[in-house]
């Protein structure tokens, strides 16, 4: 080794030592540009076709069952009765988010378009019965009763209608048992 | 030390009967205090550290733990003293209880003869930079033992490789240092930041002395960096080659003396580079001695360690700057540059120190100009 590439050695790593430095400083004091979002303070933004938990509107839903008879994993279960209106009121629409894979079918397949991806893609929970999502608060047996009642109300009024309408004196009609709750 | 013993026993005479256990309180004072010293450094040095990296790779680190983030290190201390402490079956029991122990000692040794101030010396040995070699070389007894002690490859082969970068790197670190002590003409870190205090301000620091003490600092940074077995000499250690080296096999507490003696090294580095180099505690232009001894010791401490610290985060930078020197490459910088470099830089001071009867450069600007 001559002393010239001796030299030239000690020169080339303090040259290249300070070269780094130098890019290391500019980098360390002057950030060009912030890549890291805060998450939970800052949020990226949530594109319009982002598959993330999947809702129902149930006051606009019309139980058609597209969307149970669609799902891949059946994750979807609804129960339906027939209301005094010949609509369909639903009992119960629940939503295993465990079991559902995002696929959109659901989505694209209902009618009323009712049920949709939402942004939302947190949450948490302690057990695995905690993932199903109930869409309709009120107790489904409540409903059942409350459905029948108007129905049977209904089915009271329309026979007292009819009645006048004949206008014929009748012994009075018994009264309409209560339609089977349908189930589909 | 016996001042202040000599000067309590005047102010509480009744003290008199036993003033060895006055000695003895003090002592126990002054190295309980350089103790918290050393470990909220440690804890500091680690945030510091954290917070330089991300700057330099466009992260945001530590945030989430008090007020961005500056009580990460409480965090990390807490659950480093709640972890359980493993000791390896195959493990050599007693050594490896003891490795941790005798590194965190060398590392902690050497905070007594760093001037913090004036007058804030734990002990101003006359043997000041000697006592720092020898007692530093403590820190490679450690190494090499928790490296044995742990019974695994990666730990023996850490281990060794300290030992074998250590060895190499005390010789250009002590001779880098003798620059110093042959302009002060005295070993005692005091005495070397009182010679470079004066009416010239920063041309007074042995940094400007001459050319050659000028290089020395640099030579002693680069060698003080392989001492402390920081990037980018860390083979030791080398997380991606050598699994964190001697150090694997530790969790717990034990661990984190490890860790706090890698601070604690990295603080007696810069504190001596600037006690050696950068005039300590000397502010600039301004004779410390004829303040009040309070207002002396504040502004002289505050003035140190601003050095110290910015030297700190230099070593930082350098961390994240460059690379780590494949072993080979460590060795032939020591024994073919380093050593070289630093008994040339030697010569170099003591023909200067002979020839212009120990005045630096600026020295003999200004005696040209009267």
């Amino acid at each position: 080794m001559s002393m010239k590439s001796y030299i030239n050695d000690i020169w080339e790593a303090v040259t290249t030592t300070a070269k780094g430095m130098r890019i290391t400083a500019r980098y360390g004091i002057d950030v060009k540009e912030e890549v890291t979002i805060q998450y939970p303070e800052q949020r990226g933004p949530v594109f319009e076709r982002f598959r993330g938990f999947l809702s129902n509107d149930v006051k606009t839903c019309i139980s058609c069952n597209m969307c149970v008879k669609i799902c891949p994993v059946d994750c979807i279960s609804l129960e339906a009765v027939r209301g005094a209106d010949k609509k369909m009121v639903l009992v119960s629409y629940d939503i295993n988010i465990g079991r559902c894979m995002y696929c959109g079918l659901c989505v694209e397949v209902c009618p009323p378009k009712s049920l949709v991806h939402t942004g939302g893609f947190e949450k948490s929970m302690l057990g695995r019965d905690e993932m199903v999502l109930h869409f309709i608060r009120e107790d489904a047996e409540v409903i059942r009763q409350r459905v029948a009642r108007q129905v049977a109300e209904a089915a009271a009024k329309a026979a007292e209608e009819a009645r006048v309408a004949e206008s014929q004196p009748k012994p009075a009609a018994p009264p309409a048992s209560a339609p089977e709750p349908e189930k589909k | 030390m016996e001042q202040l013993t000599a000067l309590i026993i005047q102010k509480v005479p009744a003290l008199a009967v036993a003033p060895w256990a006055v000695t003895l309180l003090l002592i126990g004072i002054v190295a309980f205090i350089i103790l918290q010293f050393a470990m909220v450094f440690a804890g500091f040095g680690t945030y510091l550290e954290r917070k330089i990296a991300a700057d330099i790779q466009g992260r945001i680190g530590p945030n989430r733990v008090g007020p961005i983030g500056l009580l990460q290190f409480l965090a990390d201390g807490v659950k480093l003293i709640l972890k359980e402490d493993i000791i390896p079956t195959a493990a050599d029991n007693h050594l490896f209880r003891m490795a941790p122990y005798l590194i965190f000692t060398g590392s902690f040794a050497a905070f007594v003869v760093v001037p913090f101030g004036f007058s804030l010396i734990a002990a101003d040995l006359n043997i000041g930079i000697y006592y720092v070699m020898a007692v530093t070389s403590l820190v490679s007894i450690g190494v090499l033992l928790a490296g044995w002690a742990s019974n695994n490859k990666w730990s023996m082969l850490g281990g060794m490789r300290a030992a074998a970068q250590i060895v190499s790197y005390e010789i250009p670190v002590g001779m880098a240092l003798i620059p110093a002590v042959l302009v002060a003409g005295s070993l005692s870190t005091q005495d070397i930041i009182r010679s470079q205090g004066g009416f010239l301000g920063i041309f007074g620091w042995n940094l400007f002395h001459n050319p050659f003490s000028f290089f020395s600092f640099f030579l002693y940074m680069v060698a003080a960096l392989a001492e402390t077995n920081r990037t980018p000499f860390d083979i030791p250690e080398a997380e991606s080659e050598l699994v964190s080296g001697y150090n694997t096999e530790y969790s717990g507490i034990r661990f984190g003396f490890f860790f706090m003696a890698e601070y604690a090294d990295v603080f007696v580095v810069s504190a001596l580079a600037t006690a050696c180099f950068l005039g300590g505690w000397q502010i600039p232009f301004f004779n410390a001695a004829s303040l009040p001894a309070v207002w002396a010791n504040l502004l002289s401490l505050g003035v140190f360690m601003a050095k110290a610290l910015a030297l700190v985060c230099v070593i930082i930078w350098i961390r994240w700057t460059l690379p780590r020197l494949r072993v080979d490459q460590l060795m032939r910088m020591s024994w073919k540059y380093m050593v070289p470099l630093t008994f040339f830089n030697f010569l170099g001071v003591s023909l200067w120190v002979l020839i212009f009867k120990g005045k630096g450069i600026p020295q003999l600007i200004a005696s040209i100009f009267g």
